[in-house]
């Protein structure tokens, strides 16, 4: 028979059997059964009266439960539970939101018609201010030039449309006053370079005036002009004289082109034709230029027009908005992404755009209706309400209205039209308000409903715990956040006992040098202080930007490794006592290994105390977990512990307001801690029951 | 016993050494510190003549960190034990000077919680050992427990929830009133000192469970021992036997171990203190740790460390100052 089947109960009730059988009675006088009869009295393994004694206290019976239970609630409760741990949540909420601005449009836009013609950037940005001063001023075209003095003509093609483009100009005369270069002088060799006609005998006279030795500038009077001489350089002096009346720059014109540009110029046109050629007028201080314009070739239409398309959300491209704005006062055909178009003005304030089958295309005007973020996404319809009511609003003098419209809801996040399951756009009627801004705009705002994260929503059917910042359910990071806690608990306590009782068998095996440096080993990681060494950590790796995963796992290293001490300490304690034992002399004496008599003789006898310390010691990595998750240190956010989720509502407001997320977390680290305490010492009193509390 | 004295303090002072330089190799690998983050600083400023890699190099010969690591940390020895402890970076002022700012203001705290701590928990303790397995008994086990088994952060939050939330007594965290400058000397002094009830009364819930514990187990013994019962058989008063000859008795181990945690009343609460944003060691502690601050964190941890250790120490040598029976082998 061996050993570990040896059943005593067994044993003594086959002897009281073979006793009676050998005519022993179990009676005593009174014909009771005796006191110390095998059937009365049963012999409980070790094991047996240790559970015995344990469930007999009921503290620690109550820890036992709320440890099942709560393991119960971390490991198998997830798989029963309808949410995942990141899983977000989303509602639909009411916003006061700014929906829409609708203005009138100040700015000219310009769109490529030609995109072969190069237009200079300083001739685009000046096109608004070069626009709106022709309008000021009644001009049709406007001669305008680049910075390398290049012309590009502005004309004008019907209300609000005009055309920019490079022009082949010739410079023909200039009428007023005008100082004009008549060429260099050189008075070294007494020469005088005309830029244009010679003026005869101008030389002489200026030979005269300007020598050598003249340093200063001077003025000379000839033939009743007066033409004043600068120095550039010693050789080079610049000969300017003042004109008046008109000029010509080069070949001279009939006498027709100067009746009709003398009369353009008093009358302050900015072009005039003569028979087949077209002229235009550039105005300076005190006089006027002529060109002439051989050709010109557009290169950009600008407008003030914006184009609203009857369909919802439809972009038009810049191709159609420049054909429908250069052909609409001229042709009124257009062609456009491979489609063709007709374009007509309704009256000055608008063109109108059909397609080819001659139906209601778009509808260029400048009262332009934009989401505020300036998407153009809005239904026609509603822009033409919102101008209907906004249009009213004026002429009752108001400077805001309200009216009522269909809005599609949107989802807040990606800013996607919200839509049922058969993916039609979900409407709701919604009052718009219309302010009228101190600059002029209109705002349209209402509360719209938009498809947003379900962020800190109250304990509700849904969600019994309410949901975190993030949309999270809590109830389900409470359960997903457990089973980090609870392994971190094991798996700290489990590395601390293993190499506590490495170390402390070593030491107190073999004694002498190796105990000496493990003691000293022993005494400096018990002088180490945990908390902030914990916290220097958990700032370097978030310096070093570890992964959640990497950062938990050495947490727990670190936290095993900064734990063992106590372990080998008790354990060294221990084995030194029992190394002197009996039990222990017989092993030696048997040749058992050195290996095995630590291992399979010594250590099972500290188990007892092993087990009782690391129980209890399960509850302070716990707490030492959730307060360095707590602070932001430990393990982070996404992942769930007790701690990061208390951590999610740490600010002041936020624990204020959001009580039912942190309180069930603190209450459940409360209430883990304390059914590992119960336990533990539950387990001591019924390992040993007369040893110290 | 002198012997005995000198001996620890050689000793201790060799354990010392080898946890400031675990520390220092842990602070001086700190990537992302506080040197790299002033060069980064310093490179990015307008006019900046120096890359960040010169920068970094040029602050590391400044504060001494491009020694080495063995090196460095003697050099930080040498200085700290002639009592240069340096600047501290995160504080810009002399880390002692710092320090002399703020641990009065831990000292203040822990000493009023100690001193509740011992009004409490040791009568508690006593009654719960006097009537064994009785409610009292039961109650204050679960008491301990509940007390022992509280986080700093859940307690301090809820008492913030409860005391400065809901009822509005006290302020939720901070040293002083908003209109501090206001009042007189005396109303300054009660204002700090209501800023200290909720860390304080977070701080003795914290270690009132240990206490508790620690005094029932120990009476119990000696309510078990023979003199007692000796005592009671010749028929002394029960009064007198547990004022006199029992909890005397059980003072040996108590005024052992509160002797040994004398030291720690200077040590700062860390997390209370920063919880509460109370401007005493521990708050600034872990404000330079976290920002790298190596002067001032090997200064707090260097001092925590000697702290634990005289603590030992004094609670050995009450031991057998205290207990006539145990003579301290030399």
């Amino acid at each position: 028979m061996s050993i570990s089947k040896y059943d005593l109960n067994e044993a003594l009730k086959k002897q009281k059997a073979e006793q009676i059988a050998n005519g022993e009675t179990n009676l005593n006088e009174n014909g009771e059964k005796k006191l110390d009869d095998v059937t009365r009295v049963k012999v409980l393994s070790p094991g047996r009266q240790v559970f015995k004694r344990f469930i007999r206290n009921r503290l620690a019976v109550f820890g036992s439960v709320t440890l099942i239970i709560l393991f119960l609630f971390s490991f198998v409760g997830p798989l029963f539970y309808a949410y995942g741990q990141k899983q977000i949540f989303r509602k639909y909420s009411s916003e006061r939101v700014n929906y829409a601005l609708a203005k009138e449009n100040t700015a000219y836009n310009g769109y490529e018609v030609d995109g072969s013609v190069e237009l200079e950037r300083t001739v685009r940005t000046a096109m608004n201010s070069n626009i709106k001063s022709m309008i000021v001023l009644g001009e049709d075209v406007r001669i305008v030039f680049g910075k390398e003095g290049d012309p590009y003509l502005i004309r004008k093609l019907g209300n609000e449309v005009y055309t920019v483009g490079t022009a082949e100009t010739e410079e023909v005369c200039t009428i007023g006053e005008s100082v004009t270069s008549l060429g260099i002088f050189n008075p070294i060799k007494g020469q005088m370079n005309f830029k244009g006609n010679e003026v005869d005998g101008l030389e002489a006279a200026l030979k005269k005036a300007v020598t050598k030795k003249t340093t200063t500038d001077q003025e000379v009077e000839f033939e009743g002009v007066l033409y004043s001489v600068k120095k550039k350089s010693k050789i080079e002096w610049e000969v300017t004289a003042v004109m008046d009346g008109l000029n010509y720059a080069g070949d001279e014109k009939d006498a027709a082109f100067e009746d009709a540009a003398n009369e353009a110029v008093e009358a302050g046109a900015a072009d005039f034709t003569v028979g087949d050629a077209e002229y235009a007028v550039s105005y300076g201080k005190t006089s006027a230029t002529v060109y002439e314009i051989l050709s010109d070739t557009p290169a950009q239409v600008y407008s003030r027009f914006i184009v609203d398309a009857y369909e919802t959300g439809k972009k038009l491209s810049d191709e159609f908005k420049a054909g429908a704005l250069y052909n609409a006062y001229t042709t009124g055909k257009f062609e456009a992404d491979g489609e063709s178009f007709t374009v007509k003005p309704d009256g000055e304030e608008a063109l109108i755009v059909y397609d080819a089958d001659g139906k209601d295309y778009a509808e260029f005007t400048t009262f332009a209706v934009r989401r505020y973020s300036g998407e153009d996404s809005m239904a026609f319809d509603l822009k033409q309400a919102v101008a209907e009511t906004i249009v009213e609003m004026q002429a009752e003098g108001k400077k805001s209205g309200k009216m009522n419209y269909q809005l599609p809801m949107q989802d807040s996040e990606t800013g996607v039209v919200a839509r049922d399951d058969e993916g039609n756009v979900l409407y709701n009627d919604t009052e718009i308000e219309i302010t009228q801004r101190d600059t002029g705009e209109f705002v349209l705002n209402c509360d719209q409903v938009i498809y947003i994260i379900d962020r800190f929503a109250s304990p509700s059917k849904d969600h019994i715990l309410g949901t975190d910042g993030d949309g999270f359910d809590v109830l389900s990071r409470i359960m997903y956040g457990g089973r980090v806690s609870l392994m971190v608990g094991f798996v700290v306590i489990f590395l601390e006992t293993f190499l506590g009782i490495i170390m402390g068998g070593l030491a107190g095996y073999y004694g002498g040098w190796v105990d000496m440096v493990i003691m000293r080993l022993v005494d400096i990681f018990y002088c180490l202080p945990s908390m902030p060494i914990m916290i220097i950590l958990g700032a370097m790796m978030d310096a070093m930007r570890l992964g959640t995963y990497v950062r938990l796992f050495i947490m727990m290293a670190a936290l095993g490794i900064m734990g063992w001490a106590g372990v080998a300490r008790l354990v060294r304690g221990q084995i030194l006592s029992l190394r002197e034992q009996e039990f222990m002399i017989a092993a030696e004496s048997t040749g058992i290994k050195v290996k095995d008599r630590i291992f399979h003789h010594l250590i099972p006898n500290v188990m007892p105390q092993l087990i009782v310390t690391a129980t209890m010691g399960i509850g302070g990595v716990i707490i030492m977990e959730s307060t360095l998750s707590f602070l932001g240190l430990g393990v982070k956010h996404p992942l769930a512990t007790w701690g990061t989720i208390i951590n999610s509502v740490s600010s002041s407001s936020a624990m204020a307001h959001y009580a039912f997320i942190w309180i069930p977390v603190g209450l459940l680290i409360c209430f883990t801690v304390i059914a590992f305490n119960f336990v533990g010492d539950g387990l001591r009193d019924a390992y040993d029951p007369k040893a110290k509390r | 016993m002198a012997k005995y004295t000198i001996k620890r303090l050689l000793y201790s002072a060799i354990i010392l050494f080898f946890v400031m330089f675990l520390i220092y190799v842990l602070m001086y690998n700190m990537p992302g510190g506080f040197l790299e983050t002033k060069a980064r600083e310093l490179a990015s400023r307008p006019g900046a003549n120096k890359s960040y890699s010169e920068w970094l190099a040029d602050l590391n010969a400044q504060y001494g960190m491009d020694k080495g690591i063995v090196l460095g940390y003697f050099t930080w020895l040498k200085s700290a034990v002639t009592g240069n402890w340096g600047d501290s970076w995160a504080w810009t002022l002399p880390v002692t000077q710092e320090f002399h700012n703020t641990v009065w203001y831990s000292f203040i705290l822990s000493l009023i919680s100690f001193i509740f701590e011992l009004l409490i928990a040791i009568p508690l303790g006593i009654s719960a050992a006097r009537k064994q397995y009785s409610f009292t008994d039961y109650f204050t086990t679960v008491v301990a427990m509940v007390c022992i088994s509280m986080p700093t952060f859940f307690l301090a939050t809820l008492l913030k929830y409860v005391f400065a939330v809901k009822l509005g007594w006290f302020d939720i965290s901070g040293m002083q009133g908003r209109d501090y400058g206001e009042l007189s000397r005396f109303g300054q002094i009660l204002d700090i000192a209501k800023h200290f009830v909720l860390p304080s009364i977070t701080l003795i819930i914290i270690s009132i469970g240990g206490l508790m514990r620690y005094t029932r187990t120990n009476m119990l013994e000696v309510l078990n021992s023979d003199y007692i019962r000796t005592a009671r058989a010749k028929g002394v008063p029960e009064k007198e036997v547990i004022n006199k000859h029992a909890f005397r008795n059980t003072l040996i181990p108590l005024v052992t171990m509160l002797g040994g945690s004398l030291p720690g009343l200077f040590s700062g609460a860390l997390i209370t203190e920063t919880l509460f944003s109370i401007r005493g060691i521990g708050y600034a502690s872990y404000t330079s740790m976290t920002q790298a601050d190596i002067p001032f964190t090997m200064f707090y941890l260097a001092f925590l460390s000697i702290l634990t250790l005289l603590g030992n120490l004094i609670s050995d040598l009450l031991y057998g100052a205290v207990d006539p029976r145990v003579r301290l082998a030399d």
